[in-house]
């Protein structure tokens, strides 16, 4: 039983990181009826963008020699910050000309995929092989609940994901620019008559959805401190499939997939070899889809003649 | 035993109801019509007689045969084809070969016979190609065979719907809206085409139409129906006297 | 009259290669190059066949080339060669000569099947949703192999080269050349005389316009069921011949990246054409193998003119930058790839005239 408890601390942690970035991949999907295949790679950026930063803020003969939570503090608005700044740019400089030119939807996610890939190779290209790994940001607690042992920075990390949520839940319910957000997953063709420009939209999921990112990356860089530039492709795919799973494009549906997704895992994981948990998650998808091909939130498809 | 009979069809999307308790036959050889307003539940009709549905309830019957869990290509295979409202050609397939794979249900040949070049797969082409090569001179199209559908006029693209259709050498014939975005010289030879198809196949039409010109010459039964339900039924001239039709149609400032 | 003189100076071309490597005219790594080339076509080709002429989105294509490697090779070193897994051969190995094309039929068929997992679900959903089932398929079938022990797991599966001297013991030929040229040109006549039957068309009128496919009589399922399967099927024949290439493969090497490999080359040429994509096959290859020497050159140039600090190296892992940002800039200036849809002989109608005349048959093999 304690056992048991204990797993689902673990999944519930695994599926916050699920849940940060699947909302990324639901929310340009959302939006721009578009996959955007590298964003488990702006995952990984984020991570290695708060390692730099956090890096030079700790360091003892660098300029700053901030204490532990101070640069924490300092840390995660940065990185977010930075993640966003690289999400958009990505979006300026790859997607944006392809929309111009009203290309075809596909050439846009392969142009997804390939930059997911110079992400991914460029780092490894630029940084070299050798691992980093994250300096220590929060003082480590392990407290003991009937004898399940929860460290404090799993707690956080679950609230976190959760205060992103209703977050993210209130600003697509009660902001302007958030409401304009859904009102193009509806009707494309609304939006002019809210008076929002397209670009902006546009410009601000890509910022949200890659801030979340920057965020899970910093989380998942503390809790598993080693970092390397494929980290992103897995966890990525996998919170890809968490979105599909709940049904792309519905903030709930991500959110519910991410913990959905981790529960399976770490459930296959207890009790069979670990070999067989990505076997089984896929299985699991690949059911999912078959009875319900539009996932749990999604709407089903109609075809109008 | 007429040739399709619809009877008592409801069909309801969601909390949605589009159809209500609609019946209806159309005996052989026979040019029916069905008119109603916009959103009146037309195109569903067609849908669902041609299998793309499967009514919520009722039944829909093709020479006495239940179409109830058959898709679409097995109730084109007894004999069924339709034109769409908006046109839904292959745009970058040539229009012979629109044309030609309309036979694709009669191809009768498979997989291995089209790599290994079969006799009966020979056999096969040239009779396919033979057929449509030759619905493409009844329909005056022989001249654009090798163009892309997308290339051509509006009206064009139209006939090449109807030449379509007709390869599959229908016992009925199913046309949503024709004679939509034609002018009017277009429009009275496509009453002409109409007329002679009919005159020179074995085949009964049943079209929606919103000109009036279209439908009151050649249609010999009228049913129309509005939010879903059958308002008025009988020959154009008993139709169009009908206060409940003037009174859905003047709703809708039309006619 | 001169159809036959292109497929007689296709004929010429392969049979000198054939003697080129048999007089070791060719060095080990040209031939490897050569075959990889082959090999690319029919993964890239049948790749096409979904990607391209239905319309669909397959990113998991790597996976069915995964069960032909294995199928192939399990079926080749169990019956031929025998290894510490598998035990002694079963049959004589001088028999692999002439059961060799069973071995690749049964590869063909059990990928076939597997095709079964991305087909079936295509009937109800597609777009999006289809590209993540392919991506699961791929990552399925990778993660299966490398949880069945008894075929090595994620260590991998070796033997086949003992397969390849079997069959040299018989007759002293570059026995490998041979048969990727023969499955390479045998998969480009399927898939020519495929598409242009009107059975074969079927899976264009799938692609253009699903709805009138449908109401006109084609069977949408079934056109659905033998694309996949076709594809996969012959994504599986080009997996045994990479196993019996290489001597040696693993799971891991038919991951994601392999099936984006796939999908560079179906774009770089052109969705739906047969000649385009082979065409890019041969670029692809040769771009690879090129930038594996331009690299280390690019490096010392940069370090002798002193553009580069010291201590910096331009790496080949440079060559996974640089290929997706070769096919980014082809989506953003030339998103229709070399040909778009069209074939070889529609971009040079010359091409085409020179190919007909003297033969009524439209069977010419644009660009093999």
């Amino acid at each position: 039983m304690e056992i048991l408890l204990q797993h689902c601390v673990n999944a519930l942690q695994w599926g916050s990181f699920y849940a940060l970035i699947a909302l990324g991949y639901t929310l340009v999907y959302g939006v721009l009826r578009l996959i955007n295949f590298a964003h488990g790679d702006i995952f990984m950026v984020g991570a290695y963008i708060a390692f730099f930063i956090s890096t030079t803020l700790l360091a003892k003969d660098g300029a700053f020699a901030l204490s532990m939570d101070t640069t924490l503090a300092l840390t995660i608005p940065l990185t977010v910050l930075l993640t966003s700044l690289v999400g958009v740019t990505l979006e300026r400089i790859a997607y944006r000309p392809l929309r111009r030119k009203g290309a075809h939807r596909l050439y846009v996610v392969i142009t997804a995929l390939m930059c997911g890939l110079i992400l991914e190779n460029g780092n490894l290209a630029l940084l070299g092989a050798s691992r980093r790994t994250l300096p220590q940001l929060l003082e480590k607690h392990v407290y003991s609940l009937g004898g399940i042992a929860v460290t404090n920075l799993k707690i956080w990390v679950i609230l976190a994901a959760f205060a992103v949520f209703v977050l993210l839940q209130l600003a697509v319910t009660r902001t302007r620019i958030g409401m304009a957000m859904r009102a193009v997953s509806y009707d494309r063709f609304a939006l002019p008559l809210m008076g929002i420009p397209m670009d902006w939209v546009i410009v601000f999921t890509f910022m949200v959805g890659s801030g979340i990112a920057g965020l899970g990356g910093l989380l998942f860089a503390m809790s598993y401190p080693v970092l390397e530039p494929y980290m992103g492709v897995m966890t990525g795919w996998k919170a890809f499939i968490a979105a599909v799973v709940g049904g792309i494009g519905d903030i709930r549906g991500a959110f519910a997939g991410g913990f959905l997704l981790a529960f399976v895992e770490i459930m296959v994981a207890a009790f069979l070899p670990s070999t067989f948990r990505d076997l089984f998650a896929f299985s699991i998808l690949l059911l999912i889809l078959w009875k319900r091909p539009t996932g749990i939130f999604g709407t089903p498809l109609t075809t109008k003649i | 035993m007429a040739l399709l009979e619809v009877i008592d069809v409801t069909q309801r999307f969601g909390g949605l109801q589009a159809l209500s308790c609609f019946d209806m036959i159309v005996e052989e050889r026979e040019i029916v019509g069905l008119i109603g307003p916009n959103g009146a539940g037309k195109t569903t009709v067609f849908n669902l007689v041609s299998g793309f549905y499967t009514p919520t309830t009722g039944e829909i019957r093709f020479r006495g045969k239940s179409t109830r869990g058959m898709k679409p290509n097995q109730v084109t295979a007894l004999g069924l084809a339709r034109t769409f409202q908006n046109i839904r050609l292959w745009n970058d397939m040539t229009v012979l070969d629109n044309v030609r794979m309309a036979r694709y249900h009669w191809l009768g040949y498979g997989l291995l016979d089209a790599i290994l070049r079969t006799r009966r797969y020979a056999q096969a082409e040239k009779a396919v190609e033979a057929k449509a090569r030759h619905v493409l001179e009844i329909m005056e199209l022989e001249d654009c065979a090798t163009e892309l559908p997308k290339n051509l006029p509006y009206g064009l693209q139209r006939r090449v719907e109807l030449a379509r259709a007709l390869t599959v050498e229908p016992s009925l014939l199913l046309l949503d809206e024709p004679a939509a975005g034609l002018n009017s010289a277009d429009v009275d030879g496509l009453i002409r085409q109409i007329r002679w198809i009919h005159e020179n196949f074995d085949v009964a039409i049943w079209m929606i139409e919103h000109q009036m010109k279209v439908v009151m010459t050649l249609c010999q039964r009228l049913t129309v129906i509005d939010f879903g339900s059958i308002i008025a039924s009988g020959t154009p001239v008993e139709v169009q006297k009908n206060p409940k039709v003037i009174a859905a149609y003047l709703g809708e400032e039309r006619l | 009259m001169q159809r036959n003189a292109l497929t007689v100076l296709l004929a010429l071309v392969c049979i000198a290669l054939v003697a080129a490597a048999q007089y070791r005219l060719l060095d080990s790594y040209l031939l490897t190059v050569l075959m990889f080339m082959g090999i690319n076509i029919v993964f890239a080709t049948s790749l096409n066949l979904v990607n391209g002429y239905m319309g669909e989105f397959s990113c998991g294509h790597g996976g069915f080339m995964c069960v032909g490697a294995y199928v192939g090779s399990i079926l080749s070193v169990a019956l031929f060669s025998g290894n510490k897994l598998m035990g002694p051969a079963l049959l004589s190995p001088a028999l692999a000569p002439l059961l060799f094309p069973l071995v690749l039929l049964a590869a063909f068929a059990v990928s076939a099947l597997c095709g079964l997992l991305v087909a079936l679900p295509s009937f109800r959903t597609r777009d999006d949703y289809l590209a993540i089932i392919t991506i699961a398929a791929n990552y399925i079938i990778i993660s299966v192999v490398e949880n069945i022990d008894a075929i090595g797991g994620p260590r991998g599966f070796s033997g086949m080269k003992r397969t390849v001297l079997a069959m040299e013991d018989v007759v002293d030929i570059p026995w490998m050349l041979v048969w990727v040229i023969v499955v390479t040109i045998v998969c480009v006549i399927i898939q020519r005389r495929l598409m242009s039957s009107t059975y074969g068309r079927g899976i264009c009128a799938v692609c253009q316009n699903e709805v009138a496919a449908e109401i006109m009589g084609v069977d949408t399922n079934r056109v659905k069921l033998m694309a996949f399967m076709l594809s996969s099927g012959l994504a599986g024949v080009a997996g045994v011949l990479y196993a019996h290439v290489y001597g040696y493969v693993n799971a891991q090497a038919f991951n994601i990246l392999k099936s984006t490999e796939g999908l560079v080359m179906v774009y770089l040429g052109g969705m739906g054409s047969l000649s385009g994509v082979i065409l890019a096959a041969i670029a692809f290859t040769l771009l690879v193998e090129g930038l594996r020497f331009a690299i280390p050159a690019l490096n010392d140039l940069l370090h002798a003119v002193q553009l580069m600090p010291a201590s910096y190296e331009i790496s080949q892992v440079w060559k996974w930058v640089l290929l997706p940002l070769l096919l980014v800039l082809l989506m953003q200036f030339r998103p229709e790839g070399f040909l778009g849809n069209k074939e070889l002989t529609d971009v040079f109608p010359r091409l085409k005239r020179w190919m007909r005349s003297g033969s009524g048959e439209a069977d010419g093999r644009g660009a093999s």
